[in-house]
């Protein structure tokens, strides 16, 4: 008769317990629910389709770089400073899509691009 | 060699068609490079005259630290030198002592594009030799290679500063790089920021241009004048050439 609702109060204790430790993460990392909120970019359309670049703008990166590079041929539109006309913010986009992917570019440490 | 075999076929056939294209005196340079890319007609050189290069003038390292963000740690051993001065004394004091600039030679046959395990270093169409940064995996074998000194490592991490130059980018630990003959402002239209400061300073000592176009300043000079490049016994062909050496 005393045991009764002393265990079930421990069971809903532990129910609790566990569905808070689900719903917690560090918040630094607040990221358990869904894709990350990215800043809308400046302009209408980015240089090649939406989709397109979801998939290919590391690819696409890193030709215009080869070109650029190597072959001397210089496509303003194409070039990493320009993404920074329109994605103004790297943290805001650019670093947090790549956290949430799990990717670490270290284009960075040497490429000047806003915060 | 790729370079070798191009120039060879092209020859004179493509000089004479870029002479023809640029307007004798309205540039010694050519239109953005946009697109199009680097030339294979084109042969960028540099004409050094040692009789102007005084010995206390620094205007071109300065210009070309700034231009290019090249970190100077303080550290002689390990600092950072596209460009350097470097003096020279006759032993038997017949000739008097000269100060000249001296950076990457630009050489025909680059010996430390040879040695390279990454084709991180390479020669571009119009000949410049340069270093793709994002393959180099700083082994240094090109250090070693070359013989004018011209390569550095970068050994410490970088920052950007508000001074740097937002347009160029900064370094990162373990990459070997050198004078790039400014190869972005030379896609865009610009002569060298060496050649620039040396010129705003007063002492129009360095002189830039296409060696392949015979109505440039330079080919004209280069023809007439005697002129000298360091270490020609190497059989390099540097494209750097001095005067008065
Ligand atoms: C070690 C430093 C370094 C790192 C790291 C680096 N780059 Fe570069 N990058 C350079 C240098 C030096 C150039 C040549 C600059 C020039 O010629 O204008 C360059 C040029 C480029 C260019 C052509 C010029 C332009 O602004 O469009 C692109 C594109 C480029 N890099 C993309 C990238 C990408 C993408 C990454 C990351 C995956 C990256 N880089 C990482 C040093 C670096
Ligand atoms: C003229 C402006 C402009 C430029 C320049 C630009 N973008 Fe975009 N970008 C956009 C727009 C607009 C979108 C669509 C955003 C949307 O639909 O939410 C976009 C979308 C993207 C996306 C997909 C984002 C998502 O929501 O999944 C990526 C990735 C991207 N751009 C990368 C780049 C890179 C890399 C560069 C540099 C080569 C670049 N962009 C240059 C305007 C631009
Ligand atoms: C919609 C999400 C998203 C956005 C926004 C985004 N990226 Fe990426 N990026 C990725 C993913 C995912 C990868 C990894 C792809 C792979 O490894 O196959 C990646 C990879 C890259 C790489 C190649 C990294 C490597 O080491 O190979 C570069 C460079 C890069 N991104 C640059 C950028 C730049 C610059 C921006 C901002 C203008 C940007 N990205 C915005 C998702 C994104």
């Amino acid at each position: 008769m005393v045991s009764y609702p002393s265990s079930f109060v421990r069971f809903l204790f532990c129910v609790l317990a566990l569905t808070a430790g689900l719903l917690w993460t560090p918040s630094g990392i607040a990221l358990a629910d869904g894709p990350p909120q990215l800043e809308l970019p400046k302009g209408k359309e980015c240089v090649k389709p939406t989709e397109w670049m979801r998939r290919n703008h590391m690819d696409f990166l890193k030709e215009s770089r080869e070109l650029a590079v190597r072959e001397g041929v210089r496509v303003k539109s194409d070039s990493l400073k320009n993404c920074a006309t329109c994605h103004s913010s790297r943290e805001k986009f650019c670093d947090r899509c790549h956290a949430y992917a799990g990717v670490a570019p270290n284009c960075f440490e040497c490429h000047h691009y806003p915060k | 060699m790729a370079t070798l075999d191009r120039r060879s076929v092209l020859g004179l056939g493509g000089a004479v068609a870029a002479g023809v294209l640029l307007a004798p005196g309205v540039s010694l340079l050519a239109a953005p490079a946009e697109k199009t890319g680097a030339s294979a007609d084109r042969r960028w050189a540099m004409l050094i005259d040692t009789n102007r290069c005084t010995a206390d003038c620094t205007a071109c390292l300065t210009a070309c630290r700034k231009e290019n963000n090249v970190p100077l740690f303080g550290e002689p051993a390990r600092d950072i030198h596209w460009i350097r001065k470097v003096t020279i004394r006759d032993k038997d004091q017949r000739r008097p002592t000269v100060t000249l600039p001296v950076l990457c030679n630009q050489c025909e046959h680059p010996p430390c594009v040879h040695v390279c395990p990454t084709e991180a270093s390479f020669v571009r169409k119009d000949g410049i030799v340069l270093v793709d940064e994002h393959r180099c995996i700083g082994c240094r074998y090109c250090m070693i290679a070359c013989p004018y000194k011209a390569r550095s490592l970068v050994y410490h991490e970088t920052k950007r500063t508000l001074e740097s130059n937002p347009e160029v980018p900064i370094r990162s630990k373990g990459v070997v790089e050198k004078c790039t003959f400014c190869v972005h402002r030379l896609d865009n239209g610009l002569q060298p920021a060496c050649v620039d400061a040396c010129q705003k300073a007063g002492k129009e000592a360095m002189l830039f241009g296409d060696l392949n176009d015979p109505n440039s300043e330079i080919a004209k000079r280069v023809r007439t004048v005697a002129t000298k490049t360091i270490r020609p016994d190497l059989g390099l062909k540097p494209r750097v050439h001095y005067q008065g050496l």
